[in-house]
């Protein structure tokens, strides 16, 4: 690094660290700060009441797996099932939307119109989108699917056009030359050539809007976060953090799920797909089970 | 059809970027006609190329062509044009889906015929093993017999290819250029390439363009 470098990086920080400062304002205010957390930690927080995981006394439950009558599982379903809603609604808009803003695949009198649509729909957050739908459907899941189904067009359009834009151009060029129409070169061309990035922005959104439907839950917009806001009204910090708790858990089995999942469709031929064992063990534990890269037969071996 | 229908005409063009690269260009490409536009690298060969298939405007002077606008030109660039995430099939079919109706659905698979046409190209080019493989874990060459299957499928009055036999060896280009120079002349059409192997060139080409001193220099070779 150049001494320029380091007096732009010493500047930023500086300013950086002068508006911190300038933003916490009265210092005073936190003295006596972390006893009060870790008061009210072991008070109110600390263990978590798991009795979320217990099945409700009303409605009876017929279920043998008493958990699925719990406040925890139907909660976290609903919110899953929102979630998966909404992403597939989302997608299938934001698909034909990014088309039309690709600059590489539409006019720019289409792309701009269509990017200032996506952008317009991505700049109110889902919260905002949930209290406005609860208006028109009521509180419940209908209003949280419309609104995470609208954030999730803006969101999943912007990084599906960019995607888009970013594919090699040769494809785009030999297509355009045979005289192949717009739709025939989005089609063919430009959704296969970007599908890892897609797929990718599909679960990284799933995923997103399973932890975000915690959020529009708050305002009454169905699932888990329906509960937790009923906790938090009632004050009953503990069944809170259990919630939180299950909610952490199903984020990362989806995490892991569409780490799987996105391995799939990225592998390169001669890349070696990750296994479950690589995910979690040591490298030299987990590569003695399973062949190396190198161990395969590389494709441009076999012609020419 | 009269062997000298003219496919391309190109009137005092002048092609380039921001600078003029190939000053008044006067050359007409008729059926039959196998071109090799020869020149060291960066003199505008590929300009050439990308000019006379739309992709550029000259800068002076129109390019005239006498192809159906739709299906009637086959270009093969310098990187090839495949879709390495879609089979072998997929991408030589795709060449054929330039002889169907623009209001063709693109999510619908190809008719019979045009199937047909894919399966003889790949055929003739020796990738029907690889018909389901993704391309982009082909071989160079591979993807080279691919490109080509695909423009031959595509049937087009005029295949503008931008150095299409390189990566290849002597047995391959002589599948290749065998199926190119079928394909010519069952389609009456033309082809101009650009190629940097001089010798290999002269070979298969009956026309011969060379660049110097930003002019297009027309050799008769044969």
């Amino acid at each position: 690094m150049n001494t320029r470098s380091t007096l732009v990086s010493l500047f930023v920080i500086g300013l950086a660290l002068l508006l911190f400062i300038d933003l916490a304002g009265d210092w005073g205010r936190l003295s006596g700060g972390w006893s009060n957390l870790k008061e009210f930690f072991s008070e109110s927080l600390w263990p978590p009441d798991w009795s979320v995981l217990e099945a409700q006394s009303y409605p009876v439950c017929e279920s043998s797996l008493t958990v699925t009558c719990s406040v925890a599982w139907m909660g976290m379903i609903e919110t899953i099932k929102i979630a998966f809603v909404a992403t597939v609604i989302g997608f299938m808009v934001a698909l034909p939307l990014s088309i039309l803003a690709a600059s590489n695949l539409s006019p720019i009198e289409v792309a701009i119109p269509a990017r200032i649509l996506l952008a317009g729909m991505r700049s109110l957050p889902s919260i905002i989108w949930a209290v406005l739908f609860m208006i028109v459907f009521d509180v419940g899941a209908l209003a949280g699917i419309c609104a995470m189904s609208f954030y999730t067009v803006g969101y999943l359009g912007k990084l599906q056009f960019e995607s888009m834009e970013g594919i090699k151009n040769a494809p785009l060029e030999a297509a355009k030359a045979m005289g192949l129409s717009r739709a025939e070169m989005a089609w063919l061309v430009a959704v296969p050539e970007s599908a890892n990035n897609l797929v990718s922005h599909l679960l990284f959104m799933f995923e997103y809007n399973v932890r975000h439907g915690t959020v529009i839950g708050l305002v009454g917009a169905g699932g888990i976060g329906l509960y937790i806001n009923t906790y938090l009204k009632l004050a009953q910090y503990d069944k809170v953090v259990a919630l939180l708790l299950v909610v952490f858990v199903v984020v990362v089995v989806i995490d892991f799920l569409s780490m799987s999942l996105r391995s799939a469709f990225n592998e390169e031929g001669d890349v070696e797909r990750p296994t479950w064992s690589s995910l979690f063990l040591p490298a030299s534990i987990s590569s003695s089970n399973h062949p190396t890269p190198m161990s395969r037969s590389s494709p441009a071996d076999s012609d020419e | 059809m009269p062997m000298d229908e003219v496919l391309a005409h190109l009137h005092d063009v002048t092609i380039g970027y921001d600078e003029p690269l190939i000053r008044d260009i006067n050359v007409e490409i008729v059926a039959g006609d196998v071109i090799a536009v020869l020149g060291p690298s960066g003199i505008g060969k590929t300009t050439l190329l990308r000019t006379i298939a739309g992709l550029v405007r000259p800068l002076l002077g129109e390019v005239e062509l006498g192809v159906p606008s739709r299906g009637g030109l086959g270009y093969i660039p310098q990187r090839l044009g495949l879709v390495g995430n879609s089979s072998v099939r997929t991408n030589v079919e795709m060449g054929t889906r330039a002889g169907l109706s623009a209001w063709y659905p693109p999510f619908f698979p190809v008719p019979a015929k045009q199937r047909r046409y894919a399966e003889r190209a790949m055929e003739d080019l020796g990738i029907h093993d690889l018909a389901e493989q993704p391309v982009r874990i082909l071989s160079g060459g591979q993807q080279r017999r691919v490109a080509t299957a695909k423009t031959v499928a595509q049937r087009p009055r005029l295949v503008l290819a931008d150095e299409f036999l390189g990566e290849l060896d002597d047995d391959n280009v002589d599948i290749v250029m065998r199926t190119v120079r079928h394909a010519i002349e069952a389609q009456n059409s033309a082809m101009v390439m650009v190629e940097h192997h001089e010798e290999l060139a002269t070979q298969v080409a009956n026309r011969i363009w060379r660049v110097v001193d930003n002019e297009l220099v027309e050799e008769m070779v044969r």
